[in-house]
């Protein structure tokens, strides 16, 4: 690979040890992909929380920091374990407390911005169609090619941090315009999509993924004003089941205005696959782990909530009481919450039983104490929430729809799709 | 038997090797405080690379796969060098902040020139992998 003259100082060490490590890790990498040279990248998002660091991971980021590194380049950070300013209410263990008060500590020093929100395009980092990013999430990395039309590769997070650091990225994969075309035509025109509310669109991502794998699909015939939940809901879950770091959605993204464009040519003649409504049923009972029906935990934020999301199960649960044996947690940015409650909904939430959380996500942090408290059962409205916290953490899950989810949290049981 | 191979971190390894001919995924698929691949239907599920030279051909699975290696490096269990047939981001970045000595693109097939139990030098200064072969009654 081609460093100019300020990416050779940086290997040479003369810009410090962070700098140094840091382009050594790109230059492994885009050497991995025959990269031929670095180019600026604008954004950056990185994931890792302490179940993913370890006590290692934490040293490792220590070190980095050392000798005054600081990331170049906007770079925001992924949800936490727990909101610092409920800690004593949540009861987070003091050793827990004690890695995430170091973790903060060192993303402080390296200067990133601490979102701690996985829905961190809709607080402040927001790229523009076009920009190269690094976005270590591989959620948000599908949404910023496929609806913002930003280009990030499935970066991990030192490759992401040391972008970061150097402010450059190997150029290869979805940088590049020849590698952003559709490989697979995927016709949803059987489903009766108008009937579809988010939840039915993660049950077909589900499907799909399994069948995309890391291919680029493109989608045709889906609703034109396809709302963003849906559309969150379909990218999100197609990277649990598969690895695809684009998805074509034909009238959405930016880049597919029509099927030839997604194809940068001629699109096949027929649809490699023609989904039908069993395909989306059947998924259903896949991403549900349980088979007790007693709820200890209804859970939603995976990706965090949204606004126009709390203002809905605030709404569900107006005037009602939860189960005294069942706990509501909605996750969210720290901004939507204050956001909640100069609009009175942390007040309506509470006076059901249920709490808005801060700086976590549905899917992991949390789940490392709420198993020690005995959570063992969880109803969650997220196909993604549901994979990780069952492979991950361990726990039993329900999938179901918002409503199905706030359902069992007022009657203790699930009532929902299985 | 010497052949050539394009270094993907620097450093000199030698050891033991362990053979895959199946991709591996760090996250879910190696146990950090053991070194044992636990895959469930992995060739290797249940044997250990911890201080082995691991020969695969690629990686696979979560890009948090380099902050399980780490962890397993520093725990003692990491493998000692890597051979891969052809690199991949998350094997290539473990590799490098752990002082791995990594290779791919070897001159010949590493999955059909190396065994289980082959004595196995990498020189990633060079650009070389170095074989003696393991007595068949050796092999495990």
């Amino acid at each position: 690979m081609k460093l100019n003259k300020e990416q050779q100082q940086m290997l040479e060490g003369k810009q410090g040890r962070g700098a140094r490590k840091a382009v050594e890790i790109l230059v492994a990498y885009g050497d991995c992909y025959n990269a031929e040279r670095m180019i600026p990248v604008t954004s950056v998002h990185i994931a890792g929380n302490y179940p993913v660091l370890m006590d290692e991971g934490i040293e490792w980021l220590e070190d980095l920091a050392q000798g005054g590194t600081k990331v170049s380049v906007y770079t925001t950070k992924n949800p936490e374990m727990f909101d610092f300013e409920d800690s004593e209410e949540l009861k987070v263990p003091e050793m827990y407390q004690e890695r995430q008060r170091r973790i903060d500590a060192v993303l402080r020093s390296l200067g990133v911005t601490l979102t701690y929100s996985c829905h961190h395009y809709l607080v402040g980092n927001v790229p523009r169609f076009g920009d190269h990013i690094a976005w270590a999430s591989s959620g948000s990395q599908v949404y910023a090619n496929s609806v913002i039309g930003a280009r990030s590769n499935r970066d991990g997070d030192h490759v992401a941090l040391a972008a970061a650091v150097t402010g450059v990225i190997p150029e290869w994969g979805l940088h590049l315009t020849e590698n952003r075309r559709g490989e697979l035509l995927v016709d949803v025109g059987q489903l009766d999509l108008q009937k579809y509310d988010p939840a039915d669109y993660k049950a077909l991502g589900w499907a799909m993924g399994k069948i995309v794998g890391t291919k680029i699909p493109v989608f045709v015939n889906l609703p034109a004003d396809l709302h963003v939940e849906c559309v969150k809901g379909l990218l999100y879950t197609l990277t649990v089941t598969g690895g695809t770091g684009l998805v074509h959605l034909v009238g959405i993204t930016p880049e597919a205005s029509t099927v030839e464009a997604a194809f940068g040519g001629k699109p096949p003649p027929l649809a490699d696959i023609a989904v039908l409504q069993e395909d989306v049923d059947k998924s259903y009972s896949e991403i549900s782990s349980s088979s007790e029906e007693k709820v200890d935990l209804v859970i939603f934020g995976c990706p965090q909530c949204s606004i126009q999301e709390v203002q809905e199960i605030a709404e569900l649960l107006d005037g009602k009481k939860l189960h005294p044996e069942t706990q509501l947690w909605i996750c969210t940015s720290r901004w939507v919450k204050t956001l909640c409650e100069r609009m009175g909904l942390l007040d309506k939430v509470r006076s059901s039983g249920a709490r808005i959380v801060a700086d976590v996500g549905a899917a992991d942090g949390p789940h490392l104490y709420l198993r020690e408290q005995g959570i063992r059962v969880i109803a969650i409205n997220s196909a993604r929430g549901s994979y990780y916290a069952h492979n991950l953490f361990g726990m039993e899950t329900w999938f179901g729809s918002t409503h199905a989810c706030v359902q069992a949290a007022i009657s203790g049981r699930w009532e929902g799709n299985r | 038997m010497k052949m050539k191979a394009k270094p993907v971190t620097a450093g000199i390894a030698e050891g033991e090797a362990i053979v895959s001919h199946m991709a591996i995924s760090f996250t879910g698929g190696m146990d950090p405080d053991t070194g044992i691949i636990r895959e469930s239907g992995h060739e290797l599920e249940g044997k250990s690379v911890a201080g082995k030279i691991l020969v695969f051909p690629t990686g696979k699975g979560s890009t948090t796969g380099s902050w399980q290696f780490y962890a397993a490096f520093k725990r003692g269990h990491a493998p000692k060098g890597i051979i891969n047939v052809k690199a991949e981001g998350i094997v290539a970045v473990s590799a490098i902040i752990t002082g791995t000595p990594m290779v791919h693109q070897m001159e010949n097939d590493p999955l059909e020139c190396i065994n289980n139990g082959d004595f196995v030098k990498i020189n990633a200064d060079e650009g070389y992998v170095e074989i003696k072969k393991s007595k068949p009654d050796e092999r495990r």
